[in-house]
């Protein structure tokens, strides 16, 4: 990929922004400059530093239970199809209520500690890794299963030498979408109720309405995730080279 | 053509689903703090029903006008951008990358812009529905053909007759796609934007709730936000269907 565009525009960008700035005399408190928000990262580094590993461990770890739970389910309904006829109408019903909606429910269960935090992103992903590898495990034809099995392959043999193999950019695409959806559902829980964490910064500095540090908390936020997206896709690039 | 599913599963699973909740729960004595039964959830939504409709209507508007402004400029620019071949190295990279952050936080910017008013809702849900809507648009637009455009170029076709039959129907199923993420990021968005302060709308509904650790009440507005969320989703998948009916290629 040619990086230059890409360089350019962003540096456009900034630049606009100082410019914007500067033509129109903004004052700090609406748009501050791109410095100021880096100066005000770097005052505080521990703040925000702390905050943004407690709010990535959280992602992790929820989007780690939440996409083995949506991988095991989906493996389990392709190999018990009553369970598949039962459970995916339920699981598309959850997964069309915007899981921020959950975010009080998680808060009032599960405290405003770490726990409702993980429960959220765990929430956040399973019914997307779900719903995507069971796509990926149906699309290998009938007749390549057929195949396979006159050469006496059973049913887990079947699934693991060729669905499985073939659902894995399905799974891979499920998780990445469900990444992004768990970090969000953090940040957002943060919001509402915690501790701690890059949300409740964010928060807390909304509340006082302090643009600078608002801008801060987004900018840590923004570059967290995409290092933590960053991270997912160099590891499905070594895991599903096949895609 | 795919078969269409049949009904007969869902709706024996929401039979049954509704049945436990209203009769299985309470018989087994589960503790209402976590789930309690189907019955005092509609008691309670019945309690606060003007509360519900007004809170309803006013996040569906903020949603609504968020997703028309949002998905109509988002196809603009991307059919901008699928078009200049320099905007698009340059900006469809940031695009895809905005997508993996939590945009949803720059809300926090927004409310401190636009106060605890409804544009400010508004705005949130403009620019969430505004980043898929884009970015499937793009993509869309980059699977046609080049020799169908050539061939419809040497028989004479201009500019507008190619856009508008050949380049539009084999982007549709892909924007679709966009559109229907779309929608779902602008609920989510003005929800959040409700969050941080107001008076009126699910959001709020659902934070007084929290406060007051009022777990049914949180029950009854997680149903109003599913009910939110299915109709504009279904009104996309009813004009798929209709209008949109082939495939992506």
């Amino acid at each position: 990929m040619n990086l230059l565009p890409v360089t350019v525009a962003l540096a456009g960008l900034l630049a606009l922004w100082e410019l914007a700035i500067a033509l129109f005399r903004v004052p700090g408190f609406v748009l501050p400059r791109p410095l100021d928000i880096a100066t005000a990262v770097m005052e505080n580094p521990g703040l925000y530093a702390s905050g943004m590993l407690l709010t990535a461990l959280e992602a992790i770890g929820g989007f780690a239970a939440g996409a083995a739970l949506g991988f095991g389910l989906a493996v389990l309904m392709v190999l018990f199809r009553p369970l598949e006829r039962a459970l995916v109408p339920i699981a598309i019903a959850i997964s069309s209520v915007p899981s921020i909606a959950f975010i009080p429910l998680a808060l009032v269960w599960f405290g405003l500690g770490p726990v409702s935090k993980v429960a959220m992103a765990a929430l956040a992903v399973v019914f997307v890794v779900l719903l995507n590898t069971l796509n990926g495990l149906k699309r290998p034809d009938r007749e390549a299963i057929n195949l396979l099995r006159s050469f006496g392959a059973g049913r887990l043999g079947i699934l693991w030498r060729l669905q499985l193999p073939a659902a894995m950019p399905a799974v891979v695409t499920g998780l990445r979408v469900g990444l992004a959806r768990s970090t969000i559902a953090v940040i957002v829980a943060e919001m509402l109720g915690a501790y701690a964490g890059i949300g409740q910064i964010i928060y807390q500095a909304t509340v006082q309405v302090d643009a600078l540090h608002v801008w801060a908390g987004v900018a840590v936020a923004t570059a967290g995730s995409l290092l933590l997206n960053a991270v997912l896709v160099a590891v499905d690039r070594r895991l599903v080279w096949w895609s | 053509m795919e078969e269409r599913p049949s009904l007969i599963a869902p709706v024996a699973t929401a039979i049954v689903v509704v049945a436990a909740w209203w009769f299985l729960v309470p018989l087994l004595g589960i503790n209402p703090r976590y789930l309690p039964s189907l019955s005092t959830v509609v008691a309670d939504g019945l309690s606060i029903r003007s509360d519900l409709v007004a809170g309803f209507w006013r996040t569906f508007v903020e949603t609504a006008l968020g997703f028309l402004v949002g998905s109509l400029i988002g196809f603009a620019v991307g059919v901008v951008f699928a078009y200049i071949p320099i905007l698009e190295r340059a900006f469809l990279p940031i695009l895809v990358a905005a997508q993996t952050i939590p945009v949803i936080a720059f809300g926090a910017i927004v409310v401190i812009w636009f106060g605890n008013t409804i544009l400010a809702k508004v705005v949130i849900a403009f620019y969430l529905s505004f980043f898929p809507v884009t970015v499937a648009t793009i993509r869309g637009l980059e699977t046609v053909d080049r020799d169908r455009e050539n061939l419809m170029r040497s028989f004479g076709a201009s500019g507008r007759q190619i856009f508008l039959k050949l380049a539009l129907p084999t982007a549709l199923p892909l924007i679709m796609v966009g559109l229907k993420i779309g929608v779902s990021f602008s609920l989510a968005g003005a929800i959040v934007g409700e969050f941080f302060g107001d008076t009126v709308g699910l959001g709020v509904l659902l934070i007084q709730a929290l406060y007051f650790e009022q777990v049914p009440r949180i029950w009854v507005l997680i149903v109003a936000c599913a009910i939110l969320g299915t109709i504009p989703y279904a009104l996309l998948v009813l004009v798929e269907r209709r209008w949109v009916w082939w495939r992506a290629e």
